[in-house]
């Protein structure tokens, strides 16, 4: 009896060590369902959807360049693809089989503490993980500026249809030709949300532009007419009404009221309101005169992005290189004025 | 045998006892309807006059404002519409008016949606329920996108002080956006701004 009273104890001691946070089950084995990835300033978040919450295993390698996740018990089930996660905390995600058992190993980059928590209903096992030490912050003048340029719509989305062609190929003509003429200038360094005609969610598209590092966005758009409209985030606020401010340069923790810190997603420009007035204000003037203003709407894609953004809505029938040339303008001028 | 007696004078008693009750309660009863009557029929004749007026305004179209895009802004418009019971049927009322309205049958984004239901909930929250023509989705450019939500937000707002902010629903459920620009998931309120004036 007393040996039986021992084993039992050790294991349940065992179970406490492996799993502090992980949420039990009946069931046995862990299914994948979704994964999704959100890139922020000084974090990267990986969710695991799952069918239901199981005991699972989170192993960073010894030398920390690895994490990976598996079931406790049971078949580890993988029912989607894994998603291109590229930033400069994850360098990948892979699925792997050692020994008969499946696994989810995430590559990580100079990282620092990897934090993992689970969420009821639906199920979901969320990795933070945060951005490590830089290795020696370069000089600021040979620092590059990144400037993140989003040709809207593509794949599936064609846009509106002109007679000079689909919205999404007139955005990434202008993205391309933005690109050209500010890479001329050493101190920037641009990056865009894609380079070929494929279908991304708004989500993906701010993601790109946070994991890059970007000082500002500018997302392009067509419209039908000959003149230039520039859009700045309307930050809902009504009186009475929560708004989560995210505080920049935190990392974000998770222990407590972790539903407030996924309320967090979408609220990142609320941070970043003046900076894109300022913004917003350079590119107008330069697109539509001097005393032209941004309008201020409810945009879905800004609301996510953690740096100046604008949206820019150029009429089809504008001349291309001059539209081109004004926006490189505007974003230089911002640049030399606030980096 | 006396025990008996006795019991038979008692519930003769309870009987008279009951048939007052009902008496009572009957002649109030009468009263009242006839003070009730007396106060709803007319009393002279100017006061039916008054009642057949009313009943004529409950049939008289009720004046309405509209918004709808109109060469780059939103431009006001009047209307007429049925009056209804109640602020929900009322401001429902309104919106098929404004996409039955010429105008709006022209417009990018408006002109490929139609009014699938509206509700209003007791906090002055409406909830404007949207579905997609049969080209299944909608193109337009942001700042059509923009007027043509507007364009329903201040129709809406601008008729009813007792609606406060506007949801945009697609099919019944949240949705992102119309055509890819502007966020639906936060609620709306009038913007005066974009009206020409």
């Amino acid at each position: 009896m007393p040996l039986c009273m021992s084993i039992i104890i050790k294991v349940i001691l065992l179970c406490l060590l492996a799993f502090p946070q992980s949420a039990f089950s009946a069931e046995k084995g862990l299914t994948v369902k979704g994964v999704r990835y959100f890139s922020y300033s000084t974090f990267t978040r990986i969710v695991f959807e799952v069918e239901a919450a199981a005991p699972y295993i989170l192993i960073r390698s010894t030398d920390g360049r690895s994490a990976t996740l598996s079931s406790y018990d049971g078949p580890f089930l993988l029912k989607t693809s894994l998603p291109m996660v590229r930033d400069s905390v994850v360098t990948g995600l892979e699925s792997q089989e050692e020994a008969g058992r499946a696994a989810v190993v995430i590559r990580l980059g100079p990282v620092g503490e990897v934090k993992d928590f689970v969420l009821r209903g639906p199920d979901r096992i969320v990795i933070d993980i945060a951005k490590g030490a830089a290795p020696a912050p370069a000089p600021a003048a040979d620092k590059p500026v990144v400037i993140a340029l989003d040709p809207g719509h593509g794949g599936k989305d064609t846009g509106i249809v002109a007679t000079q062609g689909q919205e999404k190929m007139l955005t990434l003509d202008l993205a391309l030709a933005i690109r050209k003429i500010l890479r001329k200038n050493p101190r920037l360094k641009v990056v865009l949300t894609r380079e070929k005609d494929q279908t991304l969610t708004l989500d993906e598209r701010a993601a790109v532009s946070n994991a890059a590092g970007a000082v500002l966005l500018v997302s392009l758009h067509i419209a039908p007419g000959a003149a230039a409209r520039v859009f700045i985030q309307d930050l809902f606020d009504e009186p009475g009404t929560r708004i989560v401010q995210p505080v920049s340069g935190d990392f974000l923790g998770f222990e407590a009221d972790s539903e407030q810190q996924e309320m967090l997603w979408g609220n990142q420009q609320a941070a970043y309101a003046r900076e894109s007035g300022s913004l917003g204000r350079k590119l107008a003037r330069q697109l539509a005169g001097q005393d032209a203003e941004p309008v201020q709407a409810p945009l879905a894609l800004l609301k996510a992005v953690g740096a100046a953004a604008v949206m820019i809505e150029t009429g089809v029938g504008m001349d291309r290189s001059h539209a081109a040339e004004s926006i490189a303008g505007g974003i230089e001028l911002y640049v030399r004025e606030n980096r | 045998m006396s025990e008996r007696t006795d019991r038979r004078i008692q519930s003769n008693w309870l009987l008279l006892g009951v048939v007052i009750i009902v008496f009572i309660v009957a002649s109030g009863g009468i009263m009242l309807w006839l003070r009730q009557r007396s106060i709803d029929a007319p009393r002279n004749p100017a006061m039916q006059d008054q009642r057949i007026e009313q009943q004529f305004r409950r049939d008289e179209p009720l004046p309405v404002t509209l918004y709808y895009p109109s060469e780059g802004m939103l431009a006001t418009g009047s209307a007429a519409v049925q009056r209804q019971p109640d602020t929900q049927s009322q401001a429902r009322e309104l919106l098929i008016a404004l996409f039955a309205d010429q105008r709006i049958s022209l417009t990018p984004a408006l002109r490929d949606l139609k009014l699938r239901n509206f509700y209003l909930d007791a906090f002055g929250t409406a909830y404007i329920d949207l579905t997609l023509g049969p080209q299944k989705d909608v193109r337009a450019s942001a700042w059509e996108e923009h007027l043509a939500i507007y364009a329903m937000v201040n129709t809406v707002l601008r008729n009813f002080d007792e609606i406060k902010r506007v949801f945009l629903l697609l099919d019944g459920r949240e949705a992102r956006t119309l055509a890819g620009h502007m966020d639906m998931s936060r609620p709306f309120m009038k913007r005066m701004d974009l009206v020409r004036q």
